[in-house]
C-alpha cells in the first residue's frame, strides 16, 4: 500500500483502536446495563431519544448534559484535590488498557517493557481506587468521609485475592508476557486452566470496580453515593458514571488477556503485511471484554447490595480461601504442565 | 446464625442470574409508551369538570362541597352566579358533580392537561364547555389496556384516542355515567 | 477548640458521647436523603454501630386531625385518604366507620363485600408499595420496578373501578361511591395469578438471594415483649411473634365469611417483618379469589339509612353510582364513634365526635407508622449504618402517615 509508514506504525494503530474502542465499549455498556435492567424490570429502559437505536443516543445526550452542567466546588471541600483527583482517576483507570498489546504485533510498548505491561496494569489499577479514598476527604462530607473510609477497607480486602488469581495464572503459564501468555492459551483458555482463579477474579473485580453486590462505597441507601456526593458535573462524569467504567473496562481488558485468552485462536501475520489479520485480533480481544463487562454490568439487575461487614468477611475468608485453593492448583498444574 | 447453607446460597445466586438472563432474553414489560400509548380507562376516570350553564340554578352546593375550595361562583351578565373551577386546587373528587341537582356539572375523562401560567388553571363560567386543549406531541395516540392470559399480561390496543371535543347541548335527562 | 472546619475536616464534629464515652459522628439522615422520605434523624455512629437514633419528624405535618374539624365530614374523605395514599382504602374505610356508628348508619350487604374486596388490593398496594420500597433500600432496584410495575397495574384497576389510580375517594359513610364494571372483575382476577406468580420471583430475587437474605436476617431484632411494649403494629407486630390482626380479633367487613390466617413470624428480626409482608399478599389473593366467587353482584351501594337521604331521582341507580347530595344535607350527632381497621402497615384507628352541625367536633386519628416509630428506634440501636436502610425498610415507615 502507499500509505507513508508513520500511518501504519503499530503504536499509532494501538493508540487509535484502544482509544476509539474503548469510548464505545464503554458507551455500550453503559447503554447496555440500563437496557438488560429494564428488560429484567419489566420496563423499557432508553427510548425516546433515539427509537430506532434503542435509545443509544441517550447516553450521548447524558455525557453532553455532564459536560454543559455547571460545575460545583463546594465551599467545605479541598479544592486542589477535588479537582485534581477525577481526572487523575480516570488517567489511571484508563493506562492499563494501553500498557496491554492487543494482538501480537499491536502494542504501544516495546519489547522489554510489554513484557511487564500486566503487571504494570494491574499496579496502576490498585493505585486507582485508592484516588477514590482521596475523592471522599476532598469533598469533606460526612457521607463521603464515610464512603471512602468503607472504599479503604473494601481495597484492603479485593486487592490481595485479584493479585492471587493474576499471580496465580503467571504460575501456570510460567511466565508474565501478554504475548506468550495468549500464546499459551491457544488451545484451553486460562479459565479452564483454573476455574477457581476466574471465580476469584470475577468477585474481585466486581469489588474492586463496585458493581452489585460490592457497591458499598457509594451505596446509595445510607451514603447517598458516598465519596462521589458532592460531584456534579464534569466530575460525576469522569468518576461515578463514567470513570468505573473505564476501570472496569481496564480490570476486564486484562482479564480477557489473563483467563478468556485474548485473541486465542487468531494467530495473525507480522504487523505491517497482516493488518487486517492484527485488526481481526484485537476486534476480539475486545469482544472478549466486552462479554465480561456485560457479565459485570447484569449483576445490578438481579442482586442487591451486601453489606460492608458481609462484604469484608467474605472476602476474607471465602475469596482468599479460594484464591489458596487456585494457588494449590496452580502450583500442580505448574509441575504437571 | 442459622441461615442459609453454602451449597443453598450457591443455588439461589444460580438461580437469580438464570432469571435474569430469562428476562433479559425475553423480556415482560408492561411499560405503555405514553405520548404514542395512552391507558384506557374506558371512561370511568374522573377527570375535568365540564358545565352545562343553562342548566345551573346557582345553588352553590358544588362550591360549598368543594374539599380544596377550588369552586367559586362568578357573577355573570345576566345577574346569576355560575361556578368556576380553578384546576391549580382540583383534585378531581367529582364531589361537585355527585352534589349537583340538576346535573348542570358533567364529567369528563380528560386527565393530560397542563398549563403554562396559572391564570390559565382558573376556569370561569364561559369556559367550561371547551374541554383544555392539550398540545399534541404525536400525532396519533392509541389506546392500550392490560389484559391477562393465562398469568401473563398482554397490552391491547383498543383504538385512538380523540380530541376532546366541545360539550353538546344539555340534554333533558338525567346522565349517569357507566 | 478554635479551627475551622475547613482545616480539619469531619473530625472535629466528633462529639463526647457522655462521660469518658467514646466519639462518634452524628449523621443527618433525611430528609433529602435518597433512602430517607420526608423524615430526619440524626444518627450517632461509633464507628460502624449506630449508638443512638433520634427522629425529627414533622416534615409533612398537615394538620389532618384540625383540618377534620373545619369541613363537613363528607369533604373529609378525600382529606384523609391522604394520610396514605397507597393504603387509601383502608383509611377511608376507618374513617367511614368511625362516622358510621355516630350516625348509626347501616352499611348494605354488596358494600360490605366491596368493601372488603378493595380492602384486600389496597393492602395488596401497600404491601407492594413497602417492599418495593424495602428492596431499593437494600439496594435491589428490580425488587423496586416489580413492586411498583405491579403496583400500576393495580391501580389502573383501581381507576377502572373508582375513578382515580391513586385518590379513589371511594368508602363513603354507609357504602361505597361506586360500582365496578364487570371487566374490572374478570382483569383483576388475571392480575391475582400474575401477581403470585411475580412475588414469587421477587422473593427468589430478594429474598432468598443469599446478598439480600444477608442484608435482613439477624438485623434490626425485636423481641416480642419489646414489641409490644412499643406499641409496633402491622408487620411489624407480627414479625415479631405478636398473633393480633384487627381483622379477625376485631372483625369488621366480611372477612368472617372467607378462610385465611395471620401470618405471624417469631424471628423479629427485618427478614421476619418482609415475609410476613410477602405472606400477606397471598393471603389477600386468597380473599380476593374467595370474595369473587360469592359476592353479590347486585343490590344498593350504600345502606338503608344513608340511602334514605338520597334525593328519589337520584336514588333509581344505586346500584351503580352513589350521589353526594343527600350527605351533603345530613349533619353530625351529639355522639361519638369509632372506626378500626387493619391496613397495609398496622391497624388505622379513627374517634369522631360529632358536634350537631355538619363539622365533627374532634378527629381523632391513630395510624400504624408513627405507632412504629418508636420500635424502629429501638430495633435500630446497635445495628451497623448499614443495616439501618434495611430496618428502616422492613417497618414500613411512612412520614406523611406518621406526621399525619
Amino acid at each position: 500500500m502507499g500509505l507513508p509508514s508513520w500511518l501504519l506504525s503499530p503504536r499509532l494503530w494501538d493508540f487509535l483502536v484502544d482509544g476509539v474502542v474503548s469510548t464505545l465499549i464503554i458507551l455500550t455498556i453503559v447503554w447496555a446495563e440500563r437496557k438488560i435492567a429494564a428488560r429484567v424490570q419489566m420496563r423499557v429502559g432508553p427510548f425516546h431519544v433515539s427509537p430506532r437505536l434503542g435509545g443509544y443516543l441517550q447516553l450521548v445526550a447524558d455525557a453532553i448534559r455532564f459536560v454543559m452542567q455547571e460545575v460545583i466546588i463546594t465551599a467545605d471541600s479541598y479544592r486542589v484535590l477535588f479537582v485534581a483527583l477525577p481526572p487523575l482517576f480516570v488517567a489511571l483507570a484508563l493506562t492499563p488498557s494501553f500498557l496491554v498489546p492487543l494482538s501480537p504485533h499491536l502494542a504501544l510498548l516495546s519489547r522489554p517493557a510489554l513484557h511487564y505491561g500486566i503487571l504494570m496494569g494491574i499496579a496502576i489499577l490498585f493505585y486507582t481506587f485508592i484516588m477514590v479514598v482521596g475523592i471522599g476527604w476532598a469533598v469533606n462530607n460526612r457521607f463521603a468521609y464515610i464512603g471512602a473510609a468503607r472504599e479503604a477497607l473494601i481495597i484492603t480486602a479485593y486487592e490481595i485475592p485479584v493479585a492471587t488469581a493474576f499471580a496465580d495464572m503467571f504460575m501456570i503459564y510460567k511466565t508474565i508476557d501478554p504475548i506468550e501468555i495468549v500464546a499459551k492459551q491457544m488451545y484451553i483458555v486460562g479459565a479452564i486452566y483454573n476455574p477457581a482463579a476466574f471465580i476469584v477474579y470475577i468477585i474481585g473485580v466486581a469489588m474492586a470496580t463496585s458493581r452489585f453486590p460490592f457497591e458499598i462505597a457509594d451505596y446509595e441507601g445510607d451514603v447517598a453515593t458516598g465519596p462521589y456526593s458532592d460531584f456534579s458535573s464534569i466530575f460525576l462524569a469522569l468518576t461515578y458514571a463514567g470513570g468505573i467504567y473505564i476501570a472496569l473496562f481496564s480490570y476486564s481488558l486484562l482479564g480477557a488477556l489473563v483467563f478468556l485468552g485474548g485473541w486465542a485462536p487468531i494467530t495473525p501475520g507480522p504487523w505491517p503485511a497482516d493488518i487486517w489479520g492484527n485488526l481481526a485480533a484485537a476486534a476480539f480481544l475486545l469482544f472478549k471484554t466486552f462479554v465480561l463487562m456485560l457479565f459485570f454490568v447484569f449483576l445490578r439487575s438481579v442482586m442487591p447490595v451486601a453489606r460492608l461487614d458481609h462484604a469484608l468477611s467474605f472476602s476474607w475468608r471465602w475469596v482468599l480461601t479460594l484464591g489458596v485453593i487456585a494457588t494449590a492448583i496452580a502450583a500442580t498444574e505448574y509441575f504437571v504442565l | 446464625m442459622a441461615g442459609q447453607k453454602l451449597g443453598e446460597a450457591i443455588k439461589a445466586v444460580l438461580d437469580v442470574i438464570g432469571l435474569g438472563l430469562k428476562y433479559t432474553i425475553k423480556p415482560e414489560r408492561l411499560t405503555i409508551y405514553y405520548p404514542y400509548e395512552a391507558p384506557d380507562y374506558m371512561g370511568r376516570i374522573r377527570g375535568w369538570i365540564g358545565l352545562w350553564t343553562e342548566r345551573c340554578t346557582s345553588c352553590m352546593i358544588c362550591a360549598r362541597i368543594c374539599p380544596t375550595n377550588a369552586i367559586k361562583m362568578y357573577l355573570e351578565k345576566n345577574g346569576r352566579r355560575y361556578p368556576g373551577i380553578d384546576y391549580g386546587r382540583c383534585i378531581m373528587c367529582h364531589y361537585c358533580i355527585d352534589a349537583c341537582p340538576t346535573y348542570a356539572l358533567y364529567p369528563t375523562e380528560i386527565r393530560d392537561f397542563a398549563f403554562y401560567k396559572h391564570e390559565d388553571m382558573i376556569y370561569t363560567p364561559d369556559m367550561m364547555r371547551k374541554p383544555p386543549q392539550v398540545p399534541k406531541l404525536v400525532p396519533e395516540v392509541v389506546k392500550v389496556v392490560h389484559e391477562y392470559r393465562n398469568g401473563k399480561v398482554v397490552k391491547l390496543r383498543v383504538g385512538k384516542l380523540e380530541e376532546p371535543k366541545p360539550l353538546p347541548p344539555a340534554p333533558s335527562v338525567p346522565v349517569v355515567e357507566s | 477548640m478554635g479551627l475551622k472546619m475547613e482545616q480539619y475536616g469531619l473530625v472535629l464534629k466528633e462529639v463526647e458521647a457522655g462521660p469518658g464515652g467514646k466519639k462518634t459522628l452524628e449523621l443527618l439522615f433525611g430528609p433529602q436523603h435518597p433512602s430517607s422520605g420526608h423524615i430526619r434523624f440524626f444518627v450517632e455512629v461509633d464507628g460502624d454501630i449506630i449508638v443512638d437514633i433520634r427522629p425529627d419528624p414533622g416534615f409533612v405535618h398537615r394538620t389532618m386531625e384540625k383540618l377534620g374539624e373545619t369541613r363537613h365530614f363528607i369533604m373529609n374523605v378525600p382529606l384523609f385518604e391522604r394520610l396514605s395514599l397507597p393504603d387509601a382504602i383502608n383509611v377511608t374505610w376507618a374513617y367511614s366507620m368511625a362516622v358510621e356508628r355516630m350516625l348509626g348508619y347501616d352499611v348494605s350487604e354488596r358494600a360490605e363485600y366491596l368493601r372488603t374486596l378493595f380492602g384486600e388490593m389496597s393492602r395488596i398496594s401497600v404491601h407492594l408499595y413497602d417492599l418495593a420500597l424495602h428492596a431499593i433500600m437494600i439496594g435491589s432496584s428490580t425488587g423496586f420496578m416489580y413492586g411498583f410495575g405491579l403496583r400500576d397495574l393495580l391501580v389502573n384497576l383501581w381507576a377502572i373501578a373508582t375513578g382515580a389510580r391513586t385518590t379513589p375517594t371511594w368508602v363513603l359513610p354507609g357504602g361505597v361511591r361506586r360500582a365496578p364494571p364487570k371487566v374490572f372483575y374478570e382483569r383483576l382476577a388475571g392480575f391475582l395469578d400474575f401477581l403470585e406468580r411475580k412475588m414469587d420471583e421477587f422473593y427468589r430475587l430478594v429474598v432468598k438471594n443469599p446478598v439480600g437474605y444477608y442484608r435482613l436476617k439477624d438485623v434490626g431484632h425485636l423481641s416480642k415483649e419489646e414489641a409490644a411494649a412499643y406499641l409496633a403494629t402491622g408487620p411489624g407486630a407480627r414479625g415479631s411473634g405478636i398473633d393480633w390482626d384487627a381483622r379477625r380479633d376485631m372483625p369488621y367487613g366480611v372477612y368472617k365469611q372467607v378462610e385465611w390466617e395471620v401470618k405471624v413470624h417469631d424471628e423479629g428480626d427485618s427478614l421476619a417483618r418482609t415475609l410476613v409482608r410477602i405472606e400477606e399478599v397471598k393471603e389477600s389473593a386468597k380473599i380476593i379469589r374467595q370474595l369473587l366467587k360469592i359476592m353479590p353482584m347486585d343490590g344498593p351501594l350504600i345502606g338503608h339509612n344513608a340511602a334514605h337521604k338520597i334525593p328519589p331521582k337520584d336514588r333509581e341507580f344505586l346500584n351503580e353510582q352513589v350521589r353526594m347530595s343527600g350527605y351533603y344535607v345530613t349533619t353530625t350527632n351529639l355522639a361519638e364513634g369509632t372506626g378500626l381497621t387493619e391496613g397495609g402497615r398496622g391497624r388505622y384507628f379513627f374517634q369522631v365526635f360529632g358536634s350537631g352541625t355538619e363539622r365533627l367536633f374532634r378527629v381523632r386519628i391513630s395510624t400504624p407508622s408513627w405507632q412504629n416509630l418508636r420500635a424502629f428506634m429501638k430495633a435500630t440501636i446497635g445495628a451497623r449504618l448499614m443495616d439501618l436502610p434495611a430496618i428502616y425498610g422492613s417497618f414500613g415507615f411512612f412520614p406523611p402517615e406518621a406526621d399525619r
